[in-house]
């Protein structure tokens, strides 16, 4: 494919979507919304604990704080620089946090990563009572259609980011952390530099979404921004779409968010229960998930017609 | 600083203590024998604090007595789990690769699916009952008769258990498993009957330690979750797989806690309890009590 065949592509599937935006029903634009919030989610899990092999169960922190610091410069700043603000403040505190947290591995930074998660929500809370506000109202935000619009924009940014990466010398040194830490850093990988830039990365985009979803949701509450059912569905998302490639999730992330839209409401225990069995089910039957169990078959497939 | 030195806290803080230590206990058997990191472990206190529940408002009967009942009956799903799904995990040479991820992605399922199975037959609102409420006076110590015999009856147990795993012959085969899966298969120990009773034994002290906090605590569905962290924060603070060090580093963090929330505040007890497991995590991963080399 050419470069500007790319382009083409890209754009097309910002504006076949993003033109619905002006005669689609509230409706409709919600579930839109929150199938690109989590295409975004996905997109940015992958690029930390897809590649390297460092599984997040807190990736909530960052769409929460970029939620929280939103709120904290809501009125303040004009609200697309507001966003934007969020997702560089969040990924700059990544890289500050990062350090020391990314020296720890494998099963221990699974639970690090959501003991992180609770920690920083409790902080936020404290500070909440502190300052004497129970809850934080956002008045006057942009209709939803302005919203949906963001949020396909920064899903098909994710997608692209995380196709670009994977495809990149940086994907490649990331992929080898996930393989062997050890014998990538003898053979002079810069391990450590390389982590700490896809945590960053990883930040960057949720950090955005929280803040345009905090826009949607029209009230800022820590017990909701950190919920940890948000990283708990991601995790779910991508292991249902597998491989730590950008078409995967996309499959998972479709299943899940018609799901959701059909139970959250009214049985959001069932929806839970979905949920958690489904995990169950592919960690111990396809490990790979969807996407591989099917690129694996076809391209038996296609060998057995050769 | 005079609230530091109260006898009433440091009672309180030898309870928390002790039962952490006694929940804790479990998880080090699994992990230790196993490498399964099992994150539902809180989630077996609950099924525990629901049964002594149950069991009291249906049939009357007290804690200290369907404390065994809990205890049977964790002890049987850990059974159940090791037949149905665990064993043919530890089998699969694809899975084992990455078991602690793997069985960490599970647990978290199970976890889920545990919660909401309770939430949806005994909805999510607090329950609670009575249970030796009068007041207990022991050398200026005022407790509730409940917190004293939890105090007492955890304490009995979590000694018991830690003796018997270090002494009888089933506790050195444990001891040989978590040393060394491999080897200790070589000089003849029944590798997967050793790795189903530790399961068993885990899940059970567990329950049992459920049935106990039943009497401290409202019971919700979701209840069992900081014992989780805790529970991890222990074995990790007395090094994985290390049972008596682990039976300290419970003691110690019921002290910490306890005295943490009295100087700061209880709305610090959760910030205090990740704070300390997160920088145990960054600084001394192989445990206070461990050696250089991470335990892998």
């Amino acid at each position: 494919m050419s470069n500007s065949f790319k382009f083409i592509c890209i754009a097309a599937v910002i504006i076949i979507p993003g033109s619905l935006s002006g005669f689609a029903s509230e409706y409709m634009l919600g579930i839109g919304f929150t199938l690109f919030m989590y295409i975004a989610l996905a997109q940015s899990w992958i690029i930390l604990s897809g590649m390297t092999g460092y599984i997040s169960l807190g990736h909530v922190v960052f769409f929460g704080s970029g939620a929280y610091v939103f709120v904290l410069i809501w009125g303040l700043v004009p609200v697309w620089l507001g966003v934007a603000l969020s997702g560089l403040v969040v990924g700059f505190g990544a890289i500050i946090i990062g350090y020391p947290v990314l020296r720890v591995r494998g099963p221990y930074f699974v639970i690090l990563s959501f003991g992180l998660a609770e920690l920083v929500k409790n902080l936020v809370l404290i500070n909440e009572a502190r300052m004497y506000v129970s809850l934080r109202p956002v008045f006057g935000a942009p209709p939803l259609a302005q919203l949906y619009i963001a949020m396909l924009v920064l899903a098909v940014g994710a997608t692209v980011l995380t196709f670009w990466i994977r495809r990149s010398r940086f994907g490649a040194g990331l992929r080898s952390i996930r393989e062997d830490e050890w014998a990538a850093e003898t053979i002079g990988v810069p391990v450590a530099r390389l982590k700490l830039m896809a945590f960053a990365l990883s930040g960057v985009v949720p950090a955005m979404v929280g803040a345009i979803f905090i826009m949607r949701s029209g009230i800022f509450q820590p017990g909701d921004a950190f919920n940890p059912i948000v990283s708990f569905t991601i995790v779910t998302m991508v292991i249902i779409g597998g491989s730590d490639d950008a078409p995967g999730p996309l499959l998972g992330v479709a299943f899940l968010v018609i799901l959701q839209e059909l139970l959250w409401a009214n049985w959001p225990e069932i929806y839970m229960i979905i949920l958690g069995a489904l995990l169950i089910g592919f960690v111990l039957f396809a490990p790979g998930g969807i996407f591989s169990w099917l690129s694996k078959n076809i391209s038996r497939g296609n060998k057995n017609a050769a | 600083m005079d609230i530091l030195l109260s006898p009433q806290l440091l009672a309180a803080a030898l309870i928390t203590g002790v039962l952490y230590a006694l929940i804790s206990l479990g998880l080090n058997l699994i992990y230790g024998t196993m490498r399964l990191l099992n994150v539902a472990h809180g989630d077996l206190v609950m099924i525990g604090a629901y049964v002594a529940f149950m069991a009291f408002s249906l049939f009357n009967v007290g804690p200290l007595i369907s404390m065994f009942a809990a205890a049977i009956i964790c002890g049987g799903l850990g059974w159940l789990a090791y037949r149905s799904v665990l064993q043919n995990l530890l089998a699969n040479s694809e899975i084992l690769a990455r078991l602690e991820e793997n069985s960490l992605l599970l647990f978290f399922g199970i976890s889920v699916v545990v919660q909401n199975l309770v939430t949806l037959f005994f909805t999510a609102d607090r329950q609670g009952y009575e249970y030796l409420s009068a007041i207990v006076e022991i050398a200026d110590v005022r407790l509730t008769g409940a917190r004293l015999a939890v105090l007492v009856v955890g304490s009995v147990i979590s000694i018991v258990a830690v003796l018997y795993l270090r002494f009888s012959l089933f506790g050195l085969a444990m001891n040989a498993l978590i040393q060394n899966r491999d080897a200790s298969a070589v000089v003849g120990i029944n590798v997967d009957r050793v790795q189903m009773y530790s399961l068993v034994i885990g899940f059970g002290i567990t329950g049992l330690a459920g049935a106990l906090i039943s009497v401290l605590e409202p019971i919700t569905p979701v209840m069992g979750f900081p014992y989780t962290m805790s529970a991890f924060v222990v074995i990790i603070l007395g090094g994985l797989g290390n049972l008596w060090g682990g039976f300290l580093a419970g003691l110690l963090l019921g002290f910490l806690e306890i005295f943490g929330v009295a100087v700061t505040g209880p709305e610090w007890r959760s910030v205090l309890v990740y704070g300390i497991f997160i920088g145990i995590l960054i600084f001394r991963p192989q445990g206070l009590l461990g050696h250089g080399r991470i335990a892998r």
